[in-house]
């Protein structure tokens, strides 16, 4: 256990320092002069070549690079070419509002899918519901659905700020996209899992011990289903706390993905780099947060076979 | 009203409208083990099913069917729900999959507990190690703390005999429990379900279709084919003289299996059994029965019926012994 645990952790850190290396090349492939774009107006190259010395853009790649590695073991993400802030307080800024939309969008998408997905395999017709639901939200783009959801609730019923911002109720609209197109992948799969667990023989022979369905349900077949849904969970904690753009862009949510865009767009390098870092390591570590959380629930996944 | 473990009458089981049962007379006394045999189809998992109230959903078993003198046909969900696991016990086939893999088995077993008798935490756990510990099981409250993946076979089926006598039913329904097991295992297995009859008083239904495993356990024997009953009598009598073909057709299988007699020397019946939806005029049996006449195609055989011994032939292969 401890063992698979030092293994994972190892493997995580090699996969984020793979990330770091092959996203600090591929800024530089990105066409584009940072010294350009943070004084766009300056017409003579002296004052360009001032920029780029002080940033030391013309340092060679490598010593660049070098220099980028020895900062982050110091674990100085370095500071932002437009804001002059350093990175890592731009991002301290930011990750809060960040994780609360990534965390009501997961409660929003669970909450939906297992509701959906238990109803589903206990009846028919809501099963074929569950399949015109799942169809439709799949196939949505995430900002049709955004601005549908800002024109209805927003303009037309009003209920909802439509400016953007960051507030308890400029948060709804945005956790329900996530939650809208997040829930047909609970849904299916806990429409799987607990339609299996249903027809199971151990849940025969918990019936055959007189145990009552709600109990059935809640006592037997959950623990069975809470498995792959932790697993989900897990992958889409991290994925969203690396920076839902689309969502936060149309809903003007200041979250990391936001920065995340701003700052391609203005070639903002060190900034991209620290959401990068940010978004690997959310990733990494929710996914091994889950699997333990699934050891927890599932005796199988703690035999080192079970990995 | 009677005080058998299982008193079965006219009980009838359809799949939409296929007919599984037919018609089956079953009783099984306290204390007391009938197998209850027959080919895949011949429908005596559903009439065990029946008895148990565990037929798929939408099925329904017609006729009366008496657990501990208690009628169960027509009962409603909750005082079915009552009844299970208290009065009727269940033992599956396959213990790796009739275990839930997510919970500790003392857990499964103090479930019962429980639910039926309103029991705290600590004296269900109690009474659970005395379930495995009666079971014979080494180290019970160690054993009760582990998963079913963490144990053998003959452990797993060891718990679900302790599962199923928990609350002291008055009729287990064993469902092949020894299918699955390798030879030894099934023969302590068998041996641990003999002294628990005596033990428990529970009248034990067991399945199966593996005639070495009657000749060992079973005091009495009914022989399904095609949804009937169609021979019933003490082992001795079904094993010495079957008065019905098909279950001397059976019996000689067996013997040539002892044997180990080459594979075209062994016995076999010809044909195949019927399927659910094939309607076989009169005997369900004739059109495999060495012995059948004009009179076994066109009428269906009446069940001829002493205290004992019951056969449903028109030409029963010993006709002094028929009641």
């Amino acid at each position: 256990m401890a063992r698979r645990l030092i293994v994972r952790l190892g493997l995580g850190l090699i996969a984020v320092l793979g990330v770091i290396v092959v996203t600090f090349f591929l800024e530089y492939v990105v066409p584009g002069d940072p010294a350009r774009a943070l004084a766009p107006r300056a017409r003579d190259r002296a004052t360009i070549e001032q920029i780029q010395k002080e940033l030391h853009l013309d340092d060679p790649l490598v010593v660049q690079f070098g220099a980028f590695v020895d900062r982050l073991a110091h674990g100085d993400l370095g500071t932002s070419y437009i804001r002059g802030e350093s990175v890592s307080s731009l991002l301290w800024s930011r990750l809060p509002t960040t994780a609360i939309l990534a965390f009501a969008g997961v409660v929003v998408e669970v909450l939906l899918g297992t509701v959906l997905g238990t109803l589903a395999a206990m009846n028919r017709r809501v099963s074929a519901f569950v399949t015109s639901f799942n169809l439709v939200f799949l196939a949505i783009p995430a900002f049709t659905l955004g601005l549908g959801l800002l024109l209805i609730f927003g303009f037309w019923m009003g209920l909802v700020p439509v400016t953007g911002g960051f507030g308890p109720r400029e948060l709804i609209l945005p956790a329900l996209s996530l939650g809208l197109m997040g829930a047909p992948w609970y849904a299916q799969i806990v429409r799987d899992q607990m339609s299996d667990s249903l027809s199971s023989a151990y849940t025969r022979t918990a019936v055959a011990k007189g145990v009552s369905d709600r109990r059935i349900l809640l006592r037997h077949s959950a623990r069975n289903v809470a498995s792959p849904v932790l697993t989900m969970i897990g992958m889409d904690l991290g994925l969203y706390l690396s920076g839902v753009v689309v969502v936060e862009t149309v809903f003007g949510w200041p979250g990391i993905g936001q920065l995340a865009v701003n700052s391609l767009q203005q070639l903002d390098r060190p900034v991209v780099m620290g959401t990068v870092i940010v978004g690997a390591v959310a990733v990494i570590a929710f996914n091994l947060v889950a699997d333990l959380l699934r050891m927890v629930v599932d005796p199988r996944a703690r035999t080192e076979e079970g990995a | 009203m009677s005080d058998a473990a299982l008193e079965a009458r006219n009980v009838y089981v359809r799949y939409g409208g296929l007919p599984a049962v037919v018609d089956a007379d079953l009783r099984v006394e306290r204390g007391e083990v009938v197998a209850l045999i027959g080919e895949t189809g011949s429908g005596k998992s559903s009439l065990a099913f029946a008895v148990a109230r565990l037929l798929p959903p939408g099925t329904y078993a017609t006729g009366s069917i008496e657990i501990g003198g208690r009628e169960i046909v027509g009962l409603v969900p909750s005082q079915m729900r009552a009844l299970r696991g208290a009065s009727i016990g269940y033992i599956a086939q396959d213990s790796m999959a009739a275990l839930n893999p997510t919970t500790r088995v003392g857990w499964q077993i103090a479930e019962a507990f429980r639910i039926h008798e309103n029991v705290g935490r600590r004296q269900s756990w109690a009474r659970t190690v005395d379930a495995l510990r009666r079971v014979r099981i080494a180290q019970p409250a160690e054993v009760a703390r582990l998963y079913p993946h963490q144990l053998s076979g003959g452990m797993r089926q060891r718990v679900m005999i302790a599962m199923a006598l928990a609350l002291l039913p008055a009729l287990v329904v064993a469902d092949e429990p020894t299918t699955a097991l390798d030879v030894s295992t099934q023969a302590e297995i068998l041996e641990l379900v003999m002294s628990l009859r005596t033990e428990t008083g529970a009248g034990i239904l067991w399945i199966t279709h593996d005639m070495g495993v009657v000749a060992e356990l079973a005091d009495r024997v009914a022989v399904m084919y095609g949804g009937r009953i169609v021979e019933q009598g003490t082992a001795e009598q079904v094993f010495d003289a079957p008065l019905h073909p098909y279950s001397d057709a059976l019996l000689k299988t067996l013997r040539d299996l002892r044997r180990g007699a080459p594979g075209s020397a062994m016995f076999q019946i010809e044909g195949q059994p019927p399927s659910l939806s094939q309607t076989i005029s009169g005997c369900a049996f004739h059109p495999r029965c060495p012995h059948a006449d004009e009179r076994c195609v066109v009428e269906d055989p009446p069940v001829e019926a002493s205290e004992t011994r019951r056969v449903a032939c028109h030409h029963p292969l010993v006709v002094a012994a028929v009641p």
